[in-house]
């Protein structure tokens, strides 16, 4: 029984929306939300109740296609002067074997985009910054080790509202796909006389969180990117436009190691140093919890990517994970296992702060921020008391995703002892004394 | 006072479940909580001193202690025991064998380290009489 409904505002926050009709009320997405923020109400509906992260779990476990992910082209876009597309790496991954980089960013263009600017060139600009922060912070100890990629939002967001105390591991660089729409913006503007305004930039992507790091820019004051559509949504059009591609303008200027970014291990790739690169849900969570406890000081940089074998295993691909990491892996080796940029140059720029973020990222305000030790104590307790009486099947008939967090809900004033399916009546009665 | 309390079961040589009691613990603060960087001391000795349960102990537990003025971890074995305590205290003495060092243990920081985050620190060991740790941290607001 969860009386409080999200409002409209709430859904629009999370970006992901549960359609009531096909929801059936099963356990899936509230068993698989790593925030705990799902509940199924009586009505056997499911709802977000919580804070939302974005990582998409809900979207990829759901049988019936229930959740979506709000993620569409806005029609302020539509109109604009100037329309720029730039898409992720891992949409390189998404096509046959005879498609190369430079034909996707074409077949993009034609779309109706007046330019197309590739990420992965970028990416690897992004690698040589990391190492110039990585040396910095031998010398200056700015953060503690190990770094954290900020690249992967639901992984910044995850830190933000989970382990806020790990955010001084991310070094303050602002990401490649933001680089990318600021320096279309600026060039485009000087090239047509025109204002930064009248440029808009929509993101090709394969993340469901995409959208919200539009919103809510963490390492920026506003996000230079405008839109961002799926690359699902848009991938029949791309093979559509692949058929007949008239121009051949040089689009892709990255080698290897920045088409290998959409997958996990590719923005490692190009680093030398001590790194780790983790992916997925549950072992992402499971390292950051170790290097919250202060160990893994020993690495000097870790890709936590929150989709299992990076971006390539995003909600929004057509292509299977797998497959999409073989495409990828032959796409490096064709470019050749190395970076294209010049040191020097991606060093002077660093020097002069190109890819440092315009702000620190801060953590989210805690749902219960006020914190009363002595009552937060005494809540602890009686949850405690109730999980005793719990029998730990762990089933989710509740409405509560687990028995801690169904305890939890009891106490709050969320849920009531009798939703449980196990709990007799004199389990029932020990457990509310 | 309220205060809770709660007890973790540790397995000797179980080094797939090595340091889920300390996990645990740290959850259980932050979701209190706590100060960040007091729950980073706790979880550092908690863990140090469940890493030494489970290489060098016997059956442990580790007793956890909570209220609003004073967070205590108390850890406690049946296994074999210090026979030199203050050895044991040493930065860089370790009894640990090569596979452990392999495993990246082993390196005769985790008593020196405890000792280091902890406000009270006290340890009682003997040859062939277990090992219990007591460690407090005081709450600070």
């Amino acid at each position: 029984m969860i009386e409080k409904l999200p409002s409209a505002t709430e859904q629009q926050v999370n970006y992901v929306r549960i359609d009531e009709d096909k929801c059936n009320g099963c356990v899936l997405c509230m068993k698989v939300c790593p925030t705990k923020a799902i509940r199924v109400r009586d009505n056997h509906k499911a709802v977000i109740v919580g804070v939302c992260i974005d990582c998409g779990e809900c979207v990829k476990v759901c049988p019936r296609g229930a959740v979506e992910p709000i993620i569409n082209l806005t029609s302020d876009f539509e109109e604009a002067p100037y329309k720029v597309v730039s898409p992720s790496t891992a949409i390189y991954a998404q096509f046959g074997p005879d498609v190369m980089p430079n034909d996707v960013l074409l077949a993009l263009k034609k779309m109706g985009f007046d330019y197309v600017h590739d990420q992965s060139y970028t990416s690897e600009m992004f690698n040589v910054a990391i190492e110039l922060y990585v040396k910095e912070n031998h010398e200056h100890g700015h953060s503690p080790w190990p770094l954290i990629s900020p690249v992967c939002p639901v992984v910044v967001r995850l830190i933000r509202y989970r382990y806020p105390s790990l955010l001084k591991h991310l070094p303050p660089l602002a990401t490649p796909r933001e680089i990318v729409a600021r320096e279309a913006k600026k060039r485009l503007s000087q090239k047509h006389g025109c204002s930064q305004d009248v440029i808009k930039v929509i993101h090709v992507t394969p993340c469901a969180a995409k959208m919200i790091c539009i919103r809510e820019p963490f390492f920026l004051e506003r996000s230079y990117l405008d839109a961002a559509v799926g690359i699902s949504s848009i991938h029949e059009e791309i093979i559509r436009n692949l058929k007949d591609l008239e121009e051949d303008t040089v689009l892709h200027h990255s080698g290897g190691i920045g088409l290998g970014w959409g997958m996990s291990g590719g923005e490692i790739a190009g680093l030398h140093m001590n790194c780790l690169a983790v992916s997925g849900l549950s072992e992402t969570i499971k390292y950051l919890e170790q290097i919250e406890m202060g160990l893994l000081t020993d690495i000097e940089y870790v890709e936590f990517r929150m989709c299992t074998e990076g971006c390539i295993g995003g909600p929004l691909t057509v292509i299977d994970k797998y497959r999409a990491k073989h495409r990828l892996q032959t796409l490096v080796r064709l470019f050749g296992a190395e970076r294209r940029v010049k040191y020097e140059y991606v060093k002077n720029l660093y020097d002069k702060g190109w890819f440092l973020a315009e702000r620190e990222v801060e953590g989210f305000p805690s749902e219960r921020s006020a914190r009363d030790i002595k009552a937060e104590i005494r809540r602890r307790n009686q949850i405690e008391k109730i999980l005793e009486h719990l029998p730990r099947k762990e089933c989710g008939l509740c409405g509560s995703p687990d028995c801690e967090t169904f305890a939890e809900d009891v106490v709050d004033g969320r849920s009531s002892l009798d939703k449980c399916v196990f709990l007799d009546a004199k389990g029932k009665e020990k457990g509310l004394q | 006072m309220q205060s809770l309390t709660k007890t973790f079961r540790v397995q000797p040589r179980d080094f797939v479940k090595a340091g889920e009691a300390s996990l645990k613990i740290q959850r259980l603060l932050k979701d209190i909580g706590f100060d960040p960087t007091l729950i980073r001391r706790v979880a550092v000795c908690a863990y140090e001193s469940e890493m030494n349960v489970v290489m060098y102990g016997g059956e442990g537990k580790i007793l956890l202690e909570v209220s609003a003025e004073k967070i205590s971890v108390i850890t406690d074995d049946d296994g074999p025991g210090i026979e030199d305590i203050e050895k044991a205290l040493q930065e860089g003495y370790s009894t640990a064998p090569p596979e452990y060092r392999e495993m990246g243990f082993g390196a005769g920081m985790g008593l020196p380290n405890i000792k280091k985050n902890a406000d009270l620190f006290e340890i009682r060991s003997g040859k062939g009489d277990g090992t219990t740790l007591v460690m407090s941290f005081e709450v600070r607001q």
